[in-house]
């Protein structure tokens, strides 16, 4: 029994989460129930650390595209694509006067024409993913840089968003639950579902993950393999749009590093992509994984941040998230050995 | 054993014997590097002084240092994204012993390399016994060391640091007429390891590896020793780069050195030539690369262009040099990589 | 007193899982010989070599070196004992030099240096020994043709002072101005008291360069005969044995215009000349040697490497598929021949791997995948192919050769094409569900598809084509009717040419010519 349910969690990825995820839960519930935490580890204050979820999920989930994709298949750049369009975004809200909607529907566009850039270079000229994406990073991080001097914008319409960040109730099971970040529900949900419902339910989906099991044999199906490479690498780039509007509202200001201050948004993005069971080789990943994994990581942090507070809390994140991938990839490679692969 | 298998005297052909030791795309480079040079010293004359050249020298030195480690990771077919944290906890522990003990630079040097090498065979093991892919397991260590590093630090900057190691940094300290100290060091090692790769057995084995792994094995190649030697030396080079960065500094030190630095390195050796891929690569298109980064950072900041604007040339750069590496390795008949 | 024999084989056999590759294996090959080992596919062969070569372990059997009994545990042991294999894949490092390659993990130093100037005088010793020019030592094996990196090989297996050389079908890829270079080094090196084991399919270049032949059958070496004593007729007749597997066949003799036409079809260097009709409801086969051109052939109709020369019609109307995509959409199914490769998504379930080319059918206003149906589908594609499965859920990776091979072979199905082209069908595959494919395939034929089956497997071939090209140096030459038998048809593959494909007995004066 016990060997089965062993070999059950090793191989289904979001088993293995839920199991740490209530762990993690748990054993820091009952360290603050024993007064071991500098404040409550209770079900409000995870409820709000969940303003950090919106954009590392969403930007894991254009990882997730990206890296399902398959030949090598990264996204190195989304961090650099936040920045340029969250600058971007400051400029048509915050200065020119364009209303809140058709802003929003600006920056997912010009995400949207970055992951172009990234999915011509890789899937049609054959660039290597790393490669191709670093070189992206470096260009859009410079034009997020020049294109308002280095300078942040704060203007009084881009501040306002900041209201913006309130808690909600979850629609439909709202009741039971404290109330959520609003970026959660306006955001990170849609982005989730659709993002789900494409991989899940839809012919395009299907087809990102023939192209990443075997591009090949993809090939001799007659599927499209350039064009559904390309698209992946396209939706990407729009998910790193929105994730710009997150996070100029959260900020209440676009800033030209946003997305690529200290190691950037790409690398947590990736890390928690792997950890949701993502195979780096393609074909393989899921929402609920990419979902569990970035629960698991923000509440550990958040965990982490009471336990330890001050600097050396943030140090001790550091330091769970490198642990935490390592194990997870040799885990990973573990079961690829003795069970085939996880699913 | 049998009789020899020859039944002629073979005439023995004199000429070259190896291939030439420069590529195509090294003398492109080098072109390039010379145009930009002669443009920029065209359009802002103070760029043709000694006291423009000599300090891009100086700051191009650690980035190419790193990699000359880095083409070697990358030719067997790996790669290090830990080394900008590697180089943060070098740092940290060489400045915390040049300000606490007092240590001279020999040491301070030898510290650095210890604990560097230390660093990189931590990468190396996981990549070669943990079979994982190499870039997963140093964007783990990434974080893991950077915790190391920021626990060695305690407060957020390392402050006074003696002038111990000037004699690699900018000043005149740094420089024995007029060349600097540093830069010295940097040829001298990427000599070392140019006649390394070309001329001893092990080095090329490091070329056959990338090529094909399996074939490598077959052929009686120790696979897993040369991987982790690969990490070891690029820890090592990144703890003496760790010195020089500290000795191009000022008298303190901030927890953010070495951030992002992962990058810098693996654009100078992508644009020198060496495949992502693995299985080839050379030292000379690296210190090159490096040279052509450093001289667009200098050179955009001497012509009063915003700085940042440098990294859009980079990654043009990144793009030219790989695509032009793609459409050399296009028109190889007996190549069969996986086709699409 | 004679010496003992470089290399002495006996009651080799060796399993894998449920499969017997070898059940009984004895060889005897002296030095200074070139000994043949011909058999069919699924003969022994491959895994007998792989055994001498240290690549595998044999489960029973021993083997002697020159008389003393060893024990060959690793390709390193086979090395060390003078084992050289070259396989027809050359594993060889693309980006190093030629004169790197051939000594790679036997490097000559001098002082912890590599002694190029050593390293190449020897490179260009066995360059000229293989027939390369000298001017290659310092050039990318990457940049050469695969012939010559093949050469590359042969010089890598020289340098290692082979004592026992086995060739894995070196013809294979080499035009026949190569061959002759290739059988001068063979003969050089027999001479020189080198054990040459060559394995090949073209049993008349045996009668140039092997001196003894041994035939494998269905795991078994049946013996080893001086190649005086043989024809190609009569090897062919070893090699397929003397009962034939006659089940009675029902032979269609369709009419109406051809569904896919090949005319004067050619790709320069691959094939040339290329004609064949298949119409509605008939099995048309394509049979041919490895190298002979027929796979190429496939690949030209798939879309994959378009031909050159000459016209591919569909219907009636002129066709040019650019790609897989392409040929489906002209209604040609395609089952590809390397299953692994091209065809399996290998941990994806069995309904996956159906619905994989076939989305759009199986969707919702084409978009939303119609799970129910792809469910249907594949169930009912599995009851029809009789694939062994708990579910429609199982990843093909777990999958026996056979069962994989059925599911992707039902991808192909789905749309009902009326052209169907199908490249080495069993390759890989179990008895059982061999029959069981060639069952599917005839029952296709019944329904009206137009089959064209491309295989290299000669009872396959005979067994479902109603009518059967024979392919050979890149062109169709013989064309056989039902009657036809195994033994006629091997020996018009193998290059016997028609003019010795009567009735001659064993025993021909001198050996047989090649025919140009």
């Amino acid at each position: 029994m016990t060997a089965r349910a062993l070999r059950l969690v090793l191989t289904q990825r979001t088993a293995l989460l839920v199991v740490l995820l209530l762990a993690v839960v748990v054993t820091l519930t009952t360290l603050s129930q024993r007064n071991y935490l500098s404040a409550p580890y209770d079900a409000s204050y995870l409820a709000a650390t969940l303003i950090n979820a919106v954009p590392l999920a969403m930007l894991a989930l254009a990882e997730l595209l990206v890296i399902t994709s398959g030949r090598g298949g990264i996204d190195l750049s989304v961090g650099a694509i936040v920045s340029l369009t969250g600058m971007v975004f400051g400029f048509a809200y915050g200065q020119w006067g364009w209303p809140l909607a058709p802003a929003i529907v600006l920056a997912l566009v010009l995400g949207a024409a970055c992951g172009a850039l990234n999915g011509f270079l890789v899937a049609h000229l054959g660039f290597p993913a790393l490669i191709a994406t670093l070189a992206t990073y470096y260009a859009f991080r410079s034009l997020a840089l020049v294109v308002n001097d280095q300078k942040p914008i704060n203007s009084p319409p881009v501040q306002a968003l900041y209201s913006t960040a309130t808690s909600v109730r979850v629609p439909l099971v709202g009741a039971a639950l404290p109330e959520v970040p609003l970026g959660i529900v306006t955001f990170l949900l849609p982005t989730a579902l659709v993002v789900w419902v494409v991989l899940a339910r839809t012919t395009a989906g299907r087809r990102l993950y023939a192209i990443g099991t075997n591009d090949v044999a993809a090939r001799w199906s007659g599927i499209d393999v350039r064009r559904t490479r390309w698209s992946a690498y396209v939706a990407a780039g729009a998910i790193s749009g929105l994730v710009a509007v997150v996070t100029v509202a959260q900020f209440a200001s676009a800033r030209p590093d946003a997305g690529t201050s200290g190691n950037g948004m790409a690398l947590p993005a990736i890390t928690i992509a792997i950890l949701g069971g993502v195979a780096i080789t393609g074909g393989v990943g899921r929402v609920a994984g990419v979902v569990l994994a970035t629960l698991l990581v923000v509440w550990l942090n958040a965990g982490i941040l009471l336990a330890v507070p001050g600097n050396e809390g943030s140090q001790f994140q550091l330091f769970a998230l490198g642990v935490v991938l390592v194990v997870a990839a040799l885990l990973n490679a573990l079961t690829q050995r003795r069970y085939g692969g996880t699913r | 054993m049998s009789a020899p298998v020859l039944q002629r005297p073979a005439p023995v052909r004199a000429g070259r014997v190896l291939p030439f030791p420069v590529t195509g795309q090294e003398v492109v480079l080098l072109v390039v590097v010379a145009v930009l040079w002669v443009a920029l010293a065209a359009a802002t004359p103070a760029f043709a002084t000694e006291g423009s050249i000599v300090p891009l020298l100086v700051a191009m030195t650690p980035i190419a240092l790193i990699g000359i480690g880095m083409t070697v990771v990358i030719v067997t077919g790996g790669i290090d994204v830990s080394v900008g944290s590697i180089v943060m906890v070098c740092a940290v522990v060489v400045a915390k012993a040049l300000v606490g003990s007092g240590i001279g630079l020999p040491a301070a040097v030898g510290l650095g390399m210890v604990v560097g090498a230390a660093l990189g065979l931590v990468n190396g093991a996981l990549i070669a016994f943990g079979r994982v892919q190499a870039i997963i397991i140093t964007f783990g260590t990434l974080n893991l060391f950077r915790f190391a590093g920021l626990q060695v630090f305690g407060s957020a900057t390392v402050e006074g640091i003696p002038a111990t190691l000037a004699p690699f940094g900018r000043g005149d300290e740094g420089r024995t007429l007029g060349v600097p100290h540093s830069f010295v060091v940097l040829l001298v090692v990427a000599a070392l390891a140019w006649a390394y790769l070309r001329h001893t057995p092990g080095g090329r084995h490091f070329f056959a590896i990338g090529g094909d792994q399996d074939a490598a094995r077959l052929a009686g190649i120790r696979v897993r020793s040369r991987i982790v030697l690969g990490y070891v030396l690029t820890g090592l080079l990144a703890g003496v780069a760790a010195c020089f960065v500290i000795a191009q500094g000022t008298s303190s030190l901030a927890a953010s050195v070495g951030s992002g630095l992962e990058l810098s390195v693996i654009a100078a050796v992508v644009i020198g030539g060496t495949s992502i891929t693995g299985g080839r690569g050379s030292v000379l298109g690296t210190l090159l690369g490096a040279l052509l980064v450093q001289t667009v950072r200098t050179g955009v900041t001497q012509l009063g262009w915003p700085s940042q604007l440098s990294d859009l040339f980079v990654g043009v750069f990144i793009i030219v040099a790989v695509g032009a590496d793609l459409l050399r390795q296009r028109r190889r008949p007996g190549r069969r990589r996986g086709t699409t | 007193m004679a010496a003992a024999p470089r290399l002495a084989v006996h009651g080799v056999a060796k399993r894998f899982g449920a499969v017997r590759a070898l059940r009984h294996a004895d060889l005897v090959v002296e030095a200074g010989s070139v000994h043949a080992l011909v058999g069919e596919n699924g003969a022994g062969k491959s895994t007998l070599i792989k055994i001498l070569s240290g690549a595998e372990t044999a489960d029973a059997g021993t083997l002697l070196f020159d008389g003393r009994e060893v024990a060959v545990g690793s390709t390193t042991a086979a090395m060390a004992l003078g084992v050289a294999t070259v396989y027809q894949e050359p594993q060889l490092f693309a980006d190093l030099t030629v004169a790197e390659n051939v000594f790679t993990g036997r490097e000559v130093t001098r002082g912890g240096r590599v002694d190029w100037a050593a390293q190449n005088a020897r490179v260009l010793e066995l360059l000229d020994l293989i027939g390369l020019p000298a001017r290659c030592a310092t050039v990318a094996v990457g940049t050469l043709s695969i012939a010559q990196q093949q050469q590359v090989s042969i010089a890598k297996a020289l340098a290692g002072d082979a004592r026992l050389l086995i060739l894995d079908e070196p013809s294979a890829i080499l035009t026949d101005t190569e061959i002759e270079v290739l059988f001068g080094v063979v003969r050089r090196l027999a001479a020189s008291g080198v054990a040459v084991v060559y394995i090949s399919h073209r049993l008349d270049e045996l009668f140039t360069i092997a001196d003894v032949v041994t035939v494998m059958r269905d795991g078994e070496t049946l013996g080893t005969w001086p190649i005086g004593e043989l024809s190609v007729r009569r090897i062919a007749e070893l090699m397929v044995g003397g009962v034939l597997d006659d089940r009675p066949r029902e032979h269609r003799v369709a009419d109406g215009a051809p569904r896919l036409e090949l005319r004067g079809l050619g790709l320069e260097g691959r094939f040339h000349d290329v004609d064949v009709a298949v119409r509605a409801g008939e099995v048309v086969g394509l049979y041919g040697l490895v190298g002979s051109g027929v796979a190429e052939i496939a690949a030209s109709v798939y879309g994959i490497a378009p031909a050159t020369a000459g016209t591919l019609h569909v219907d009636g109307a002129e066709v040019r598929p650019r790609s897989p995509r392409h040929a489906k959409a002209l209604g040609i199914g395609l089952l590809p021949s390397d299953r692994k490769q091209q065809g399996m998504f290998s941990f994806q379930p069995i309904s996956f791997n159906i619905s994989a080319g076939n989305l759009r059918l199986l969707s919702r206003a084409r978009v939303l995948v119609d799970r129910r149906r792809e469910r249907e589908v594949a169930r009912r594609m599995i009851e029809r192919l009789a694939v062994k499965t708990p579910s429609e859920r199982q990843p093909l990776s777990a999958m026996s050769g056979g069962n994989a091979q059925k599911v992707v072979l039902a991808r192909q199905l789905v749309d009902r094409p009326g052209v169907l082209v199908l490249a080495e069908p069993t390759q890989g595959v179990d008895v059982g569900a061999k029959d069981e494919i060639h069952r599917i395939i005839a029952e296709l034929a019944d329904a009206g598809t137009a089959v064209l089956v491309v295989t290299s497997d000669l009872p396959e071939a005979l067994r479902i084509s109603d009518r059967l090209h024979v392919v050979r140096d890149g062109t169709t030459t013989a064309e056989f009717g039902p009657g036809a038998t195994q033994v006629d048809v091997l020996a018009a593959a193998a290059g016997a040419g028609m003019a010795s494909a009567g009735e001659a007995g064993a025993g021909e004066a001198g050996p047989v010519e090649r025919q140009p």
